[in-house]
């Protein structure tokens, strides 16, 4: 067995349903995709496996809905890359500074440019001065998905109904003097119907990919 | 004659209900069985799902296909939009196995599964193909004397496999003229509304889309727009609407097909709650009956 799949199975074993994904699409380099809860337990298992482990650095990207969390290291020649995935409304990042002292000052750079609190690590302002306002990060981003203003609404009645135009009560009187059901048998007007489409939606990406928040039934942006 | 199930969509029922109303009532005279579909979803919307994920598009077609299938009767859609998502969702998972899977995995998981056995048709096919202009004819009791103003809508010149794009919008012509309307040409009939474009630029869809459309219509002295498509149908009204804000006043009558067959057809005008509209079709009717 290849060096890097030793490491994605010693891995999948110490993660189990922690770790969500692995790409090995090339020589020397294994990414390992895992809950964001799951970031300290993972390092703590290389950590605890690999005596030649090398903490390289954090890469921070904000994809206007989420922050994306790349923790390299590398094991020898090869470069492991930890990948999580946090909600940009959390805006937090789990310190591992306590295990890996040389992340210190990554760490303390992503809260100052990105404004993200970490969490377990005292940060001080490293690049920006002191007074710099708490609103304004340089390589932070407004929350924002993929979708224009206008579109919004569209998207927000089909995922949350799987109706693009919710009716009015106007609408339904009208429909009922006019001797039709105050609604047609649409997806909305029975719940087990309603589940079933959800689950489709769920199932695949569209929620996801236009930062849907299921409890709010609503976008995560304005 | 004929046995379906309809797909009402989304606009139709909760925007324009006078269309379904309409469409019932021209159904019934022509014996058209048409079955209602329960638990139906939106087709879904041709724009923004398909350009965000083909997979959840071709999921939720291919489980609105299903209630057809499950019914054993062929897809018949009032909408232009609705009918464009179902019938290349359902060319595309008749054809491509693989994607079929991948859409059956998760279809099942809620006891689905897409086979491919039914066909999705525009209700313009259904009445030109299956009922006929003669049989449709024999039912027109008001001829109307009428010019008219077509907007066939973008997604009825969709044709699968190359086909003649101008075949469904020619059905749509034969079947405007039959009711005795006349049918003036304005040499911008296949230029879209600028309903798509209204959701990110108000203004161009306005002016670069819906007002030259308007200026061609009224110099070529039509009374009213016929249309297919309700998104076209609500564009056209809340765009006059919104352009005489702008000062631009118009104030064309924008009926669906289907309204225009039951009115020549002698349903009474007042049974299909024409009032729903943003433009004078409701006046446009009463003044066809002489009231």
């Amino acid at each position: 067995m290849h060096v890097e799949e030793e490491i994605a199975e010693y891995m999948r074993k110490e993660l189990n349903n922690d770790l969500i994904g692995v790409d090995i699409s090339r020589e020397r380099r294994v990414l390992l995709i895992i809950k964001p809860e799951a970031l300290r337990r993972a390092v703590n298992a290389l950590k605890s496996n690999y005596s030649d482990l090398r903490f390289i650095t954090i890469t921070v990207v904000d994809d206007g809905l989420d922050f994306e969390f790349l923790h390299h290291f590398n094991i020898g020649s090869v470069i492991v890359t930890l990948k999580s995935l946090r909600a940009k409304e959390e805006n937090i990042l789990e310190s591992i500074a306590d295990l890996i002292p040389a992340s210190t000052f990554i760490e303390r750079e992503i809260a100052d440019l990105f404004g993200i609190k970490i969490l377990g690590h005292e940060t001080r302002n490293l690049i920006l001065t002191r007074d710099w306002p708490e609103d304004k990060r340089p390589l932070r981003k407004p929350l924002m998905g993929p979708l224009p203003k206008q579109a919004r609404p569209v998207a927000e009645a089909l995922i949350s109904t799987g109706c693009v135009a919710p009716i009015s009560r106007m609408m339904e009187r009208k429909r009922e003097s006019a001797g039709l059901s105050k609604t047609p048998a649409f997806t909305f007007t029975e719940d087990e119907d309603l589940r079933e489409y959800h689950g489709i939606v769920r199932d695949t990406s569209l929620s996801e990919s236009v930062g849907f928040d299921w409890k709010r039934k609503k976008l995560r942006y304005r | 004659m004929g046995r379906y199930a309809l797909f009402l969509g989304c606009q139709i029922p909760m925007r324009i209900p006078s269309v379904e109303i309409a469409s019932r009532s021209v159904f019934e005279k022509l014996g058209l069985e048409m079955s209602d579909l329960r638990g139906y979803s939106c087709c879904p919307e041709p724009v923004i799902s398909r350009l965000l994920d083909e997979k959840v598009w071709l999921t939720v077609s291919a489980r609105n296909i299903t209630l057809a299938e499950e019914l054993g009767l062929d897809l018949a859609t009032l909408c232009n939009g609705c009918y464009e998502t179902l019938l290349e969702a359902n060319a595309i998972l008749k054809r491509d196995q693989e994607m079929r899977k991948q859409v059956n995995d998760i279809l099942m998981r809620y006891g689905r599964k897409y086979r491919g056995t039914v066909d999705v048709k525009h209700i313009v096919e259904v009445l030109y193909e299956d009922v006929g202009l003669e049989k449709i004819e024999e039912h027109v009791v008001k001829p109307l004397k009428i010019r008219v103003a077509l907007h066939y809508g973008c997604h009825l010149y969709r044709e699968p496999n190359g086909g003649d794009i101008m075949r469904k919008p020619n059905m749509m012509r034969g079947l405007t003229e039959v009711t005795g309307a006349t049918v003036v040409n304005y040499g911008l009939e296949r230029l879209c509304c600028g309903y798509p474009s209204m959701q990110v630029d108000e203004e161009f869809s306005l002016n670069q889309r819906l007002l030259p459309k308007l200026r061609r219509i009224m110099d070529a002295g039509a009374d009213a727009v016929i249309l297919t498509c309700p998104a076209c149908n609500i564009q056209f009204e809340t765009g006059q609407i919104l352009l005489r804000a702008r000062g631009i006043r118009f104030n064309i009558p924008c009926l669906n097909l289907m309204e225009l067959l039951a009115l020549s057809f002698g349903v009474p005008y007042e049974k299909l709650h024409l009032e729903v509209h943003r433009s004078p079709v409701l006046q446009f009717a009463k003044r066809l009956e002489g009231n």
